[in-house]
């Protein structure tokens, strides 16, 4: 009975369709639960509401702010206007330097403090981040 | 029909694609700073690239007039090509240019300048970066306009025909 | 002198491109017979040429010539000749050109080597692949032109990028280039046997040679760069879902997508459009790719170099292409037969079917999580990242499914089978798979939902894929592929669950303990090298039986001044000892990394076998 042309063809296409439906649902399920929103101290400052979720925070790292014990590396974000201090305890990568630019990911405890759970740095040294560049940029003007 | 239909649905998709794509393309990369009333730091003590002598960088800005800083080296390329503008800002215009050699060897530099002309005034040494940064500095060729000690403009990248009419046009308002 | 030689052996390969493009539309308008001399010697110009140009830029690299601009901006007298040579597709404008000797050679390849089928239907995809062509040729002539002059001439160039003086990363590039061109003839050829009318079994017979050609190419290029990753990066990890990765994901999974449907067309003559389909797409997304990471609308860890209107051109090319072929493919539909009517539910076909299902989903999951940011920010300015967890969520929950049919699919049979002859053999296996992965499960105290089903099916595809070997069911490459692939899942299973790590400040003469295991910084110090300055640090990681020593480095360039971490890694069949530091301030504090990581020999080893299996199927004559 599936040598049927009709049926058969009726059933892969309506498998296609149900499928098609089941992948944007959880796609979009884990879109809404995955998302890391990128911010400026600045604009951190300016939140109504702290959030539990997730953040990116770029800016620079501030001159003599990094401060390093056992296991914890203090240091400060600055865009220029406003600062973010923020701890990490992990592995920071190479171009990880006070004067450089830096995104850090983690949660925010207050408007001026973030706990990371990640440090990000570019390969090239004359290299800003795009994210950092902009965040820097709605600063200036 | 029902062909045409679905033909048409994902044309419009395509080009909606290539449309965001565009979108995101022409969101600048670049930034144009507005004016900025920011004061400039003074206080930042500098070598000489000749003579190695040290000079408070507020000795060199004078008051009442105008004067530019900008950032360069000699291993970046668009400061090649922002250099003849600052040579005609210093020969034809007249205006002080403080040079800020910015992570470079000094016999490269010097080099540069025999090549290519000296426009500055006076050069000084950034080795590692960090005044540039204490400056405001992201990047190398930056240039700053400054009058009475103040920040008017900051031009980040190379000079071009725009940016250098535009310094000509702001000196010549304040001048009037 | 060089650069003029380089630069007008482009000019010549343009005019080439018009006069083939110009030729093969009057053979297949039927104005001209055949002229299958002239675009052979057309052919033979243009090759020569591009070759010429991409030698002259190689030469400019070898003998340091910064009078050209790109030479300047990417070399360096003190850089070994080994990465001098490399640094010349390392760049944007040298990978363009590369891109399009690869270009010019394939097409050169496939002229030639297929005499034996309709004439119009090799000159039309002659034409499709130089449109191709003069696109990427415009495009470097006029955006991307490696051949800059620079005056005065600068003493010394600026340096290539020392974290990418890798061995890896230096083949890397040429070798993904020749798997995403290799998709450029399957576009251009899917598209002229479609306007012929000759997708069937002699066309899929024909163009599988090229699609398990450029499928291993993908396939070693995306294991070159995990490996550069992995050992360059310092991350300890060899995928980090990062955009510019995903970007070459995503044409592998369409690929395998097309070598799986490949041959039920060869087989079956069936499912002639969805075949055409993958081939446009997989396509597309090579050269979407290399839009994404050009343009640089990506926000990547890794970075290039980007300038808008060289985006703005891809993109319009892309756009041109696209239209084309969706153009071609609604006009020349009616000429696909449509015998659907053979096929039933429980077969191979469908099996095949299934597993495209799989590749699809894969596909959608990583091209929306690296296009869903730019299009997020275009549409409402927030700036967003995605990352792993999202990939994570959405992809290894399916693995069960997808490793279960990989495991019965291959079994059955052409036409029609039914599923009620599963034997014993097969049961059992799956019973013991089960119960061992519950006693590894017990044993390492792993608390992960699916991480029982995972590794069950892991090792059920792992024994029936080893089982495969003494059957006759299948031919050897798919076995040998099949199998690898077992591996690679049991393979990332043990090392995404087992893998430890621990991160600390450290000084000189610090211990620190970790699990049962004791890591002690012995000493640093400092070597000057021809280049760089090395800080070379030495640890010592001890447990109860064994010590090991290990030596990472922090070497600082100079031209541009760049730190790199060189990490060092004690690699045996079983695990991974894996440790990077890193200089956070002047003030004695280290920022130390140690990881172990199970099994990671046996990760490039599987995609080894996986590619291997391909080239058997390549080598083999009648399959």
């Amino acid at each position: 009975m599936y040598g049927k042309k009709v049926k058969l063809r009726a059933f892969f296409i309506l498998l296609i369709f149900l499928s098609a439906i089941l992948t944007i649902f959880l796609v979009i399920k884990a879109l809404e639960e995955n998302v890391v929103y990128f911010k400026s101290p600045s604009e951190i400052k300016n939140l109504t509401e702290l959030g539990d979720k997730k953040i990116r925070v770029g800016g620079m790292v501030k001159k003599s702010s990094i401060k390093t014990n056992d296991s914890v590396i203090n240091f400060i974000i600055t865009d220029f206007k406003n600062e973010l201090l923020v701890s990490f305890e992990g592995s920071v990568p190479n171009l990880f330097e006070e004067g450089k630019g830096v995104v850090a990911e983690g949660f925010l405890k207050d408007r001026s403090y973030l706990k990371a759970v990640k440090i990000l740095a570019k390969h090239d040294e004359n290299y800003m981040p795009p994210e950092v560049n902009e965040a820097l940029k709605d600063n200036k003007k | 029909m029902n062909k045409n239909i679905k033909f048409i649905i994902i044309i419009l998709f395509s080009l909606f694609v290539f449309f965001v794509f565009y979108k995101g393309l022409e969101k600048p990369k670049n930034y144009l700073p507005e004016k900025n009333l920011n004061k400039i730091e003074t206080s930042l003590v500098f070598k000489n690239l000749n003579d190695q002598k040290e000079i408070l960088l507020g000795d060199l800005i004078t008051n009442n007039s105008f004067s530019i800083i900008n950032i360069w080296a000699s291993w970046c390329l668009p400061c090649r090509d922002e250099h003849a503008y600052l040579l005609k800002l210093r020969n034809i215009n007249k205006i002080d240019i403080i040079g800020i050699n910015y992570k470079d060897k000094k016999s490269n530099a010097i080099e540069f300048l025999s090549d290519l002309g000296n426009p500055y005034h006076e050069v000084l040494v950034d080795l590692d970066g960090t005044k540039s940064i204490e400056l405001g500095a992201i990047g190398v060729p930056e240039t700053y306009l400054i009058n009475n000690k103040i920040l008017v403009k900051k031009y980040i990248g190379p000079l071009d025909d725009a940016k250098f009419k535009e310094i000509i046009n702001l000196i010549k308002n304040e001048k009037n | 002198m060089i650069n003029q030689i380089g630069n007008f052996s482009l000019f010549i390969a343009l005019f080439a491109s018009i006069f083939l493009i110009f030729q093969s539309s009057n053979v297949i308008r039927n104005k001209s017979k055949n002229l299958d001399g002239k675009i052979f010697s057309a052919l033979s110009v243009q090759s020569l040429m591009v070759l010429i140009s991409f030698f002259s830029l190689i030469y400019a690299f070898i003998v340091s010539d910064f009078s050209n601009e790109t030479v300047y901006n990417n070399s360096h007298t003190t850089k070994p000749l080994f990465y001098k040579i490399s640094g010349s597709w390392g760049n944007h404008e040298g990978s363009l050109l590369l891109w399009l000797l690869v270009l010019n050679i394939f097409l050169f390849i496939f002229f030639i080597s297929s005499k034996k089928l309709l004439n119009k239907y090799r000159i039309l995809t002659v034409l499709f692949q130089e449109l191709i062509i003069i696109g990427f040729l415009l495009f470097i002539i006029f955006t991307s032109n490696p051949f800059l002059h620079l005056f005065p001439i600068p003493k010394e160039g600026t340096g290539l990028n020392p974290i990418l003086q890798d061995p890896a990363l230096a083949i890397h590039p040429p070798i993904l280039y020749l798997g995403y061109v290799g998709t450029s003839i399957i576009f251009s050829s899917a598209l002229a046997a479609l306007v012929y009318g000759m997708v069937n079994k002699i066309w899929a017979k024909h163009i599988k040679k090229w699609i398990v050609i450029s499928w291993i190419f993908l396939t070693i290029g995306i294991l070159l760069g995990s490996i550069w990753a992995y050992y360059e990066l310092g991350w300890g990890g060899f995928w980090f879902w990062d955009p510019v990765e995903n970007v070459s994901l995503m044409p592998w999974f369409c690929l395998t997508a097309l070598f799986h449907t490949i041959i039920v067309l060869e087989k079956r003559n069936i499912y002639q459009s969805w075949t055409i389909i993958l081939s446009i797409a997989t396509f597309s997304l090579s050269m979407g790719g290399t839009f994404l990471v050009r343009s640089g609308i990506l926000n990547s860890i890794h970075t290039f170099a980007n300038d808008p209107s060289r985006g703005i051109f891809i993109l319009c090319f892309l756009l041109v292409l696209v239209l084309l072929a969706i153009s071609i493919f609604f006009i020349f539909q009616k000429k696909l037969l449509k015998n659907f009517t053979k096929t039933f539910l429980v077969s191979k076909e469908t099996a095949i079917i299934v597993n495209n299902w799989f590749m699809m989903f894969f596909l959608s999951v990583v091209l929306i999580g690296t296009v869903y940011p730019i299009f997020l920010e275009v549409i409402n300015g927030s700036k967003i990242s995605i990352g792993p967890p999202f990939y994570q969520k959405l992809i290894v929950p399916f693995l069960i499914p997808f490793l279960l049919f990989m495991a019965v699919g291959p079994k059955i049979k052409w036409i029609k089978d039914n599923l009620s002859k599963i034997n014993y053999n097969q049961f059992i296996l799956f019973i013991l798979s089960i119960a061992i992965s519950y006693l590894l499960v017990k044993l390492y105290g792993i608390s992960y939902l699916l991480i029982l089903p995972l590794f069950g099916l892991g090792f059920f595809l792992f024994f029936l894929t080893i089982k495969d070997f003494f059957s006759k069911n299948s031919t050897l490459s798919q076995k040998i592929s099949h199998f690898g692939f077992s591996l690679f899942i049991l393979s990332i299973l043990f090392n995404g669950t087992l893998a430890k790590e621990f991160s600390s400040n450290m000084k000189v003469g610090d211990e620190r303990k970790f699990l049962n295991k004791i890591i002690k910084f012995e000493n640093i110090k400092i070597i000057e090298k021809n280049n760089y300055k090395s800080l070379v640090a030495n640890f010592k990681i001890s447990d109860e039986k064994s010590s090991i020593s290990l030596n990472p480095e922090v070497r600082i360039y100079n031209q541009p001044r760049t730190l790199t971490s060189e990490a060092a890694i004690n690699s045996t069949i079983y695990s991974d000892n894996f440790l990077v530091f890193n200089v956070i301030k002047d003030d004695g504090y280290y920022n130390v990394r140690y990881q172990f990581k199970p099994l990671m020999m046996w990760i490039w080893f599987s995609i080894i076998l996986i590619s291997a299996g391909g080239i058997l199927s390549y080598l083999k004559k009648n399959e």
